[in-house]
């Protein structure tokens, strides 16, 4: 029986992912995956497992903590690593803080979104990680489009765009020195749909705030963001309940919500379908201030 | 036979300022593929910068450096759908001192659309381009004949330079031509065709996108090995051999052959990322288990032992230069093949390919983004093809032991014994 499946755009997805994790794995001494409980990382690491099935996962997960995070979601991650039976490590952007290696961001457009970058680093080079696994992909914004499956950053952590180097066919260079190490996007040439339609696929829980749900928020900027105490509201910015579901789910001070009653996957990729607003546009604040803000984040370590 | 991809790769290229940036735009813009903020987002980024109207050129150019200059520098990649194909599109970067980011995004490329300004006509640039092309086994080119506003919409002047194309393309036996004359800017014969050219009856630029032929997925079954998973499932030890194939399809019952130690085995259970299969074909990635215990692993090859790629440790290849600094005779560097890598000498540097004449003429020193042919030596067996016969398998790339830089791209032309 020579029968062939036929192939769908997912399962060359698919493919392409392991593939880039596989030669990561293989060639990088101390790689990491780099865990959020956001759906982009759990997809990845849903094909890290089965990168690597029956045996267990060559590298941990690693979370990078602002500590402002949707209790959901930090719930979710928990469960997702002792479900599947993996090591997490948690880095916490509070510990960073408490050592007087960053400051804390005060007044209306605090954030930690960008103190996360020096916890990152340091967490790298406490466990001599030489590559992290990033969900990032290249349909999220214009500077992540050039970004390479092997992304090189030097000792200082730093991205150089105009000397990245080139990936033919599917051959990498996956050389360090020292000190120096890669971001990996076995993603990169996924979209939101792709991955919402993967989630539906494959059955993969996600944290619950990804679903229609009502929550306490409040308007700014065109964005819902919640109603917390660890952001600072000014006295015309009124709280009302509103039934909503977030696109993405980073650092509550920064992610704003949308407006939406779509409670299942199926529902969530009708609505992302038709949706006018990228998923960015819809879920960054932090973002909105400059039009270069991401690629000047990037080119000093963030992820 | 293998089934078919659902998945093109498409590569734009073109001098700068011929329009690649908007075409890209307008066709992502045109095709729905861009969302209301990401639209706006562009308006802004134009009124900015005084342009009238929107400039979708802004929406691809991404990099600060780039939006500073206003010049591509490096490739960007995006996805889109036509006709229930997913198109992988990259946009290459049109300066010549950036001809190793074009190599860099035509490798592995299905197809090209090629743009030349209507007033200037094929450059020398235009001929690098499609030799790259070419040379890189892209089998077929759109020729975009741009900014055809500007002359007026002149039929003549379309012919002359669609002639020139096709000329330039049978003289290094290159890809199949499809010229087509174009107004990125206007949107003309991009999505639509246009009363403006009521002369022209081809295709559109998305018609032809539509249209393209699957990739070639060469029939002989390649794997070369990522990754031996072991398990100890109690009874007894699970070896899995897990890789992506690279071409042909495989299926349970097959003899196999692992490369370059020759042992013999056959498959026993194929699964495909936990999903057990009779067969499975390229480009999934796999876990192969055989029958027999060989000794297996990493940067090996499994093959249909009855059509076995070749064992060699001597190559005469094209390489294109993509470092600053030259290459001159003998190099000492490392070779990344398929999941290996070994120290390799460059023996011999036989010819550099003068894009703009096609010639091939003696040299001794390749300079950045120059095109050559040369002899490699391989400190151990590599398993090889030709370039023309499987791409995986015919490709290297160099890298400078001394400063880890990428320095080449090899496409192996002759498998050499000894
Ligand atoms: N008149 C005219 N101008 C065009 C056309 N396509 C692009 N341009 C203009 O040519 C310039 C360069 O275009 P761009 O897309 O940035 O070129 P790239 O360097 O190849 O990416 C811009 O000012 C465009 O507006 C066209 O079809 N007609």
């Amino acid at each position: 029986m020579t029968m062939l499946t036929e192939m769908t755009t997912l399962d060359v997805l698919e493919a392409e992912a392991v593939h880039v994790i596989r030669e990561c794995a293989a060639e990088c001494e101390r790689p990491v995956l780099l865990f959020s409980g956001g759906k982009d990382s759990i997809v990845l690491a849903h094909l890290a497992i089965k990168a690597f099935a029956p045996a267990g996962l060559p590298f941990p997960l690693m979370h990078v903590d602002t500590g402002h995070n949707f209790p959901e979601v930090i719930e979710y991650r928990d469960r997702f690593a002792t479900d599947v039976d993996e090591r997490l490590i948690v880095a916490k952007v509070q510990d960073s803080i408490d050592q007087g290696r960053v400051q804390d961001e005060t007044g209306l457009h605090a954030s930690r979104n960008r103190l996360q970058t020096t916890t990152l680093l340091d967490a790298i080079a406490e466990h001599r990680f030489d590559a992290c696994f990033g969900g990032a992909r290249r349909d999220e914004e214009r500077s992540r489009a050039k970004e390479r499956f092997f992304s090189h950053r030097d000792a200082f952590g730093q991205w150089d765009p105009r000397n990245q180097r080139p990936e033919p066919w599917t051959i990498y260079n996956t050389k360090l020195r020292n000190g120096e190490h890669f971001r990996v996007f076995p993603l990169s040439n996924w979209t939101e749909i792709d991955i919402w339609s993967y989630i539906e696929r494959e059955g993969l829980e996600l944290p619950s705030i990804y679903f229609a749900h009502e929550r306490e928020v409040f308007l700014r900027a065109g964005m819902l963001l919640a109603a917390v105490e660890e952001i600072e509201r000014l006295p015309h910015e009124k709280v009302f309940t509103e039934t909503v579901r977030f696109r993405t789910v980073g650092d509550m001070t920064c992610t704003g919500s949308i407006a939406s009653t779509a409670a299942t996957v199926a529902a969530v990729i009708e609505e992302t379908r038709n949706s006018d607003v990228s998923e960015r546009g819809a879920s960054r604040a932090d973002d909105k201030t400059s039009e270069a803000a991401m690629e000047d984040r990037k080119r000093n370590g963030y992820f | 036979m293998p089934v078919e991809t659902p998945k093109l790769h498409v590569v734009a290229v073109g001098s700068v300022d011929d329009g690649k940036s908007t075409l890209i735009g307008r066709l992502l813009y045109e095709t729905g593929h861009l969302r209301g903020d990401e639209i706006e987002a562009v308006e802004e980024a134009s009124r900015k910068r005084g342009r009238k109207g929107i400039d979708l050129a802004l929406l691809t150019d991404g990099l600060r450096a780039e939006r500073e200059q206003g010049i591509t520098i490096d490739v960007a990649y995006r996805s889109f759908d036509a006709n229930g194909r997913r198109i992988l599109l990259g946009d290459a970067p049109g300066h010549v001192q950036y001809t190793r980011n074009m190599v860099t995004a035509a490798a592995g490329a299905d197809a090209a659309i090629l743009l030349v300004d209507a007033k200037n006509g094929t450059t020398a640039q235009t001929r690098r381009h499609l030799a790259i092309c070419g040379m890189l086994g892209v089998r077929d080119v759109i020729a975009c004949v741009n900014k055809i506003d500007l002359v007026d919409y002149d039929e003549a002047r379309f012919i002359e330079i669609a002639d020139e194309l096709v000329a330039s393309a049978a003289q290094i036996d290159g890809p199949r031509i499809t010229a087509i004359p174009l107004s990125a800017l206007n949107g003309v014969n991009l999505t639509e065709h246009s009363p403006e050219t009521p002369w022209y009856d081809g295709p559109t630029v998305l018609e032809v996108l539509h249209d393209l032929d699957p990739p070639v997925i060469e029939t002989a079954f390649r794997m070369p090995v990522q990754w031996v998973i072991r398990h100890d499932e109690g009874t007894h030890d699970i070896r899995g051999l897990a890789g992506r194939i690279d071409s042909g399809a495989v299926t349970v019952g097959d003899e196999i052959v692992a490369l370059p130690s020759g042992a013999t085995s056959r498959i026993a259970r194929i699964d495909v990322l936990g999903d057990e299969r009779e067969s499975a074909s390229a480009p999934l990635s796999v876990t192969l288990h055989l029958e027999d215990d060989i000794d297996v692993s990493r940067g090996d090859v499994i093959a249909l032992a009855a059509e076995p790629p070749l064992v060699a440790t001597r190559i005469r290849a094209t390489v294109a230069w993509l470092d600053e600094q030259p290459l001159t005779i003998p190099a000492r560097l490392e070779a990344r093949q398929s999941t290996r890598t070994v120290p390799v000498i460059v023996e011999e540097l036989h010819e550099r390919l003068e894009l703009d004449t096609m010639e091939h003429v003696p040299t001794d020193v390749l300079e950045a983004n120059d095109l050559g042919v040369v002899s490699i030596l391989a400190a151990q067996p590599l398993v090889l093809e030709t370039y023309a016969d499987n791409r995986a398998l015919g490709s290297l790339m160099l890298i400078d032991p001394a400063t880890n830089r990428s320095v080449a791209a090899v496409m192996v032309s002759n498998v050499l014994a000894g």
